[in-house]
C-alpha cells in the first residue's frame, strides 16, 4: 500500500508537478483573501479560487501542448 | 433520505468508484484465466479485510479528532489535487497527446506477464495471491479515499458515498464475472474526464467552505461548477487539438 500511496504522491508532485504547485499557490491565495478580506471578500473566494484553477488548467495544457509540439518536431528531424 | 436523493447523492462516488473497481476486476480477471481462481480469490479477500481494517481504524480516528471545517480544508485540497491529474490527462488523452487508457491492452499485458512466470502443480500460487492481493489493496485505497471525500460531511453523505461505491462494486464485478474479459465497454476516459470534473468541483466547493463561504444555494452550486470545469476542458481539448492537428501519443510524463 505504502508504494502506492508513494507512487500517486510522486505522480502528483513530480508528473504533475508544476499544477500541483500552482493549485497549491492559488489554495494559499484563497485563504489569505479569506483571512485578510472582509466579510463581503470571504463570500466570493471560492469564486476566485474557481477563476484560478481554471485559469491554471488551460495554461499548463496549453505549455503541454507546446513541449509535445516541440517533442514530436525533434524526433521527426 | 428519499430513495432518489440518496441516488443523486451516490452518484459521484458510484463514477469514481466504478473507475477504481474496473482496473482491480480486470487485473485480478487476468490472474484467474492464466493461473486457476483459487490464489487470487484468497488474495482479493485477504485485501478486503486489511483495508476494512485500515478504514475501520483511520476513517473512526479522522472523524472524531479532527474538526469539521479543518477536514473539509484539508480534504478539500487533496480533491483538487487528485481531480486536477485525473482532468489534465483525461483532456491529453482526448486531444490525442497521450495514448488512450486500454483496459484490453493492459490485460492481456498482464496475462502474458503471469504465463511467462508459470506454476508447478500442487503447489500455492504466490504470484497469483499477491498480484490480486496488491491490485485490490491499492485500487481499493482509492476507493477508501474517494467514499471519505464525498462523505466528509457525515450523517447523510456518507451514507450516499458507502452506497454509491458498494453499488458501482457490485455491477463492475458483476459484469466482469459474466463477460470474464476485460471491461472495455467501461468508457474509461469518459469516466475519468468526468470524475476528475466533479473531484475537482468538490475541491473548490469544501475548501471554499472551510474558509467560511456560504455558496448561492449551498450545495446547487457544485452542478454549476462542474459545468463551468467541463466547459473550460472542452476548450482546451480543442486547443490542444488546434497546436497538434495529428496528436502525438506520447508518454504523460513527457508532457
Amino acid at each position: 500500500m505504502f508504494k502506492g500511496v508513494w507512487s500517486t504522491l510522486v505522480g502528483l508532485l513530480i508528473e504533475d508537478g508544476q499544477l500541483a504547485i500552482g493549485a497549491l499557490v492559488a489554495l494559499a491565495i484563497t485563504w489569505l483573501l479569506a483571512a485578510e478580506g472582509g466579510d463581503q471578500t470571504q463570500q466570493v473566494v471560492g469564486w476566485a479560487l474557481l477563476a484560478m484553477v481554471l485559469v491554471l488548467v488551460v495554461a499548463n495544457l496549453y505549455r503541454a501542448g507546446l513541449v509535445a509540439r516541440a517533442r514530436l518536431s525533434s524526433a521527426r528531424r | 433520505m428519499d430513495p432518489l436523493t440518496l441516488a443523486i447523492a451516490a452518484t459521484p462516488s458510484f463514477i469514481a468508484s466504478a473507475v477504481e473497481f474496473v482496473e482491480a476486476t480486470t487485473i485480478v480477471l487476468a490472474v484467474g484465466v492464466t493461473r486457476g481462481w483459487r490464489a487470487p480469490l484468497l488474495g482479493t479477500a485477504a485485501a478486503t479485510v486489511t483495508l476494512a481494517v485500515i478504514i475501520g481504524t483511520l476513517g473512526v480516528a479522522i472523524v472524531t479528532v479532527v474538526p469539521e471545517h479543518l477536514l473539509k480544508g484539508v480534504v478539500g485540497t487533496l480533491l483538487l489535487l487528485f481531480g486536477l491529474r485525473w482532468l489534465r490527462k483525461a483532456i491529453l488523452r482526448f486531444a490525442g497527446i497521450v495514448a488512450i487508457h486500454d483496459e484490453e491492452l493492459i490485460y492481456l499485458r498482464e496475462l502474458a506477464e503471469l504465463r511467462e512466470q508459470g506454476l508447478r502443480k500442487n503447489e500455492f500460487d504466490w504470484v497469483g495471491f499477491l498480484v490480486a492481493y496488491k491490485a485490490v489493496l491499492l485500487e481499493g485505497t482509492e476507493v477508501a479515499f474517494i467514499v471519505i471525500a464525498f462523505g466528509a460531511a457525515g450523517g447523510a453523505a456518507l451514507s450516499s458515498a458507502v452506497a454509491g461505491a458498494i453499488v458501482a462494486g457490485i455491477l463492475v464485478i458483476a459484469l466482469g464475472v459474466a463477460l470474464q474479459k476485460p471491461l472495455t465497454m467501461v468508457p474509461e476516459n469518459w469516466l475519468k474526464f468526468g470524475v476528475g470534473a466533479m473531484l475537482c468541483s468538490f475541491g473548490v466547493f469544501w475548501f471554499a467552505e472551510s474558509l467560511g463561504m456560504q455558496w448561492p444555494g449551498d450545495a446547487l452550486s457544485i452542478p454549476l461548477i462542474v459545468v463551468t470545469f467541463l466547459a473550460a476542458s472542452w476548450l482546451a481539448v480543442r486547443m490542444l487539438k488546434t497546436l497538434l492537428p495529428e496528436g502525438a501519443q506520447i508518454e504523460a510524463r513527457n508532457v
